[in-house]
């Protein structure tokens, strides 16, 4: 009877049924984590799901974006870890920071332009070539800039740690003002810059949208390097954060996982051409709330992977039964 | 006369003597070269790049340069499925000393088992896995996780008017050390009702998420009084949550690691408070010996398995801090 009624909704509306699922399960969280956890439900504590949520966040923006284009970027965690180590070694070598921001931000945006250029215009599928790219970067940076180190360790004088751990006003630390200004960037471009609307048209149906002379290599560059330029700031808040730039988050998989599960989960489906800025911060929110009350529920790594993994199986199937294919999607294919 | 021919032959007996012992003292060296130089040692880390490793790397290949043997590695680069396959490769190349450092307990002890029944030496380094071998050099990780937790007893325990609450942030719950570290500490917090440990959650060695970790532990327990990091790479993230809550007149950071000058720093900034060092470099020097002496032929005369247990130097912030103490790469 649900697919019935879904059925009878347009697209938009047959995606709101899934944020509201996401919003229920989340405020249900919330509401059990609050009787059974002491300390969860105090304001601190939400501050801290915040400043843990920040790189998430930022980075799920990059994807989000992709992922509505209907393309996948798998090298935005080596990208976010690349940046952090260029801008860290240039740091450490006596650079400006504004300079070495800079040159960071030039490096990165090549990144971005090599991805770009061989899905749209080598024509190799997104998922192929960002995780070819993906292995480039994270290998030339270890091998090429750090000589096989695997950790950039940065000691509390190094400027960025120093700016990121400062509050631009009182109340509001530089990282959540970056994720604001990131989440205002995503908003903006989805919905008032002409990429913003052709990237839609592309999710939507990709051939459809090149015959009609929408300009989708061009846009397919401002989308990735969008996603560079997301990944390198979260890779910046994350480092100074931490105090390291560790390889590992890119061999481990885990935050990319993450940050699939973010888009995934708040309702971007991975065909594309849906979604926004809010079914990110749907998706944020459920992680973040479920990672806080797992932690603080002293749950191990090892069964907190296990039941995000439960919770993305969960919302995959519940968004193919929402959105079921049709001979649209089977034209059009898969990512 | 007789009894002057008898002067002259102890004369010459004695300095064919000496001569000879000159000519063994001068030789000894080069006999232990022609015994072990073109020897093949292969070493399997769970990864290089990290100081810890390249510190026992330099020195292994130091000893190698003056003994004439071969050191070859292989980076798992924190890959188990690689490192499980290069240890294949390396077993079946028959080299004359295995080096490996296990990430876990269980992962290699077959192929460890392999390696000893086809007649390679393993020798274990700082991880021990279940399966025993030729040689053993490492830290006690027993010791170091019973001497933290006694020392966190000593500041957070009866009597000291603080909360007793400890958070652990192992590397992995079966990583060997944070198996080993955990029992120790876990029945030295038993003896002492006093004490909580109110979290247990492994970081995966990862900075950022022993941070987020923290985070979450110190607003849910603002009085926590110590954390008992597994490795002070991933504390180093543990101690910035700290820094960044405003707590670090209170909670104390403990860390272990391998004691090189980007420790020395961490506990300079205050995010370290003490940290139990094994020197990696020392540790390096120790495994290179054990790698001589194996060559060399050396076992235990029972053929139980050598162990040398690397020495602790101990790291504490405040007016007893050693920055000597701590060893650059």
């Amino acid at each position: 009877m649900l697919e019935g009624v879904v059925n009878l909704m347009g697209g938009r509306r047959r995606v709101n049924v899934l944020e509201i699922v996401v919003i229920a399960v989340t405020l249900a969280m919330i509401v059990a984590f609050s009787f059974v956890i002491d300390g969860f439900a105090t304001p601190g504590n939400f501050k801290v799901i915040l400043s843990n949520s920040v790189s998430l966040v930022i980075l799920s923006c990059g994807m989000g974006v992709v992922v509505i284009s209907r393309g996948l970027d798998l090298s935005l965690i080596a990208v976010m870890v690349a940046g952090a180590t260029i801008f860290s070694v240039q740091i450490d070598a006596g650079m400006p920071a504004s300079l070495a921001l800079l040159v960071t931000i030039g490096a990165m945006v090549l990144v971005g332009l090599i991805n770009a250029w061989l899905i749209a215009y080598v024509e190799i599928p997104a998922m192929l070539a960002t995780l070819a790219s993906a292995m480039l970067v994270a290998g030339l940076c270890r091998f090429a800039i750090l000589r096989g180190e695997f950790l950039v360790l940065l000691p509390q004088s190094n400027p960025a740690v120093m700016f990121f751990a400062s509050d631009i006003v009182p109340g509001i630390s530089v990282p959540v003002a970056l994720m604001l200004a990131t989440l205002f960037a995503c908003w903006f471009l989805l919905h008032y810059s002409a990429a913003g609307r052709t990237l839609y048209a592309m999710g939507d149906n990709f051939q459809a949208a090149r015959l009609s002379g929408l300009p989708v290599r061009t846009t397919t560059i401002t989308i990735y390097i969008f996603a560079a330029f997301a990944a390198l700031l979260a890779g910046l808040v994350t480092s100074s954060a931490s105090g390291a730039v560790d390889f590992r988050t890119v061999t481990n998989g885990g935050l990319l996982f993450e940050v699939i599960l973010a888009v995934v989960l708040g309702g971007i489906p991975l065909r594309g051409g849906r979604g926004g800025v809010r079914n990110i911060l749907l998706g944020v929110a459920l992680i973040a709330v479920m990672r806080n009350g797992m932690t603080l529920m002293n749950f191990t790594t090892q069964t907190q992977d296990v039941f995000k993994g439960l919770v993305l199986l969960l919302a995959v199937v519940t968004d193919n039964y929402l959105n079921p294919r049709d001979t649209e999607t089977d034209t059009v294919g898969d990512l | 006369m007789l009894y002057g021919m008898g002067d002259k032959l102890r004369s010459a007996t004695k300095g064919i003597l000496i001569g000879a012992c000159i000519a063994l003292g001068v030789s000894a060296p080069a006999f232990a070269d022609s015994n072990i130089a073109g020897k093949k040692v292969i070493f399997v880390p769970i990864t290089m790049g990290i100081s810890l490793t390249e510190g026992w790397a330099r020195r292994m290949n130091q000893h190698a340069d003056i003994y004439g043997y071969s050191v070859d590695i292989r980076d798992a680069a924190f890959n188990t499925g690689a490192m499980s396959e290069l240890l294949a490769k390396a077993i079946s190349e028959k080299p004359d000393v295995l080096v490996v450092h296990n990430p876990t307990v269980q992962l290699l002890s077959r192929q460890i088992k392999q390696a000893e029944s086809e007649g390679i030496k393993v020798l274990q380094i700082n991880l021990q896995s279940n399966q025993s071998s030729a040689a053993f050099v490492g830290a006690n990780w027993e010791r170091i996780g019973r001497e933290i937790a006694e020392d966190i007893v000593a500041e957070c325990g009866a009597g000291t008017g603080k909360s007793g609450k400890v958070a652990i942030i192992p590397g992995q719950l079966t990583a060997a050390d944070s198996v080993m570290m955990n029992d120790a500490a876990f029945k030295v917090f038993e003896q002492h009702p006093e004490m909580e440990v109110v979290s247990n959650q492994a970081s995966d060695w990862e900075p950022e998420k022993a941070r987020q970790i923290t985070a979450t532990v110190l607003q849910q327990h603002p009085d926590l009084c110590a954390i008992f990091g597994h490795w002070d790479v991933h504390t180093i993230g543990a101690g910035k949550a700290v820094l960044d809550a405003g707590l670090d007149d209170q909670v104390l950071v403990y860390a272990t690691g391998g004691g090189d000058d980007v420790a020395c720093k961490a506990i300079e900034d205050k995010v370290l408070d003490r940290m139990w060092s094994y020197d990696a470099d020392g540790q390096g020097r120790d495994a290179a010996t054990m790698i001589d002496v194996l060559l060399q032929g050396g076992a235990a005369a029972d053929g139980s398995m050598l162990i040398v247990e690397s020495p602790m130097k101990i790291i504490k912030a405040g007016d007893a801090y050693d920055p000597d103490l701590c060893w650059k790469m």
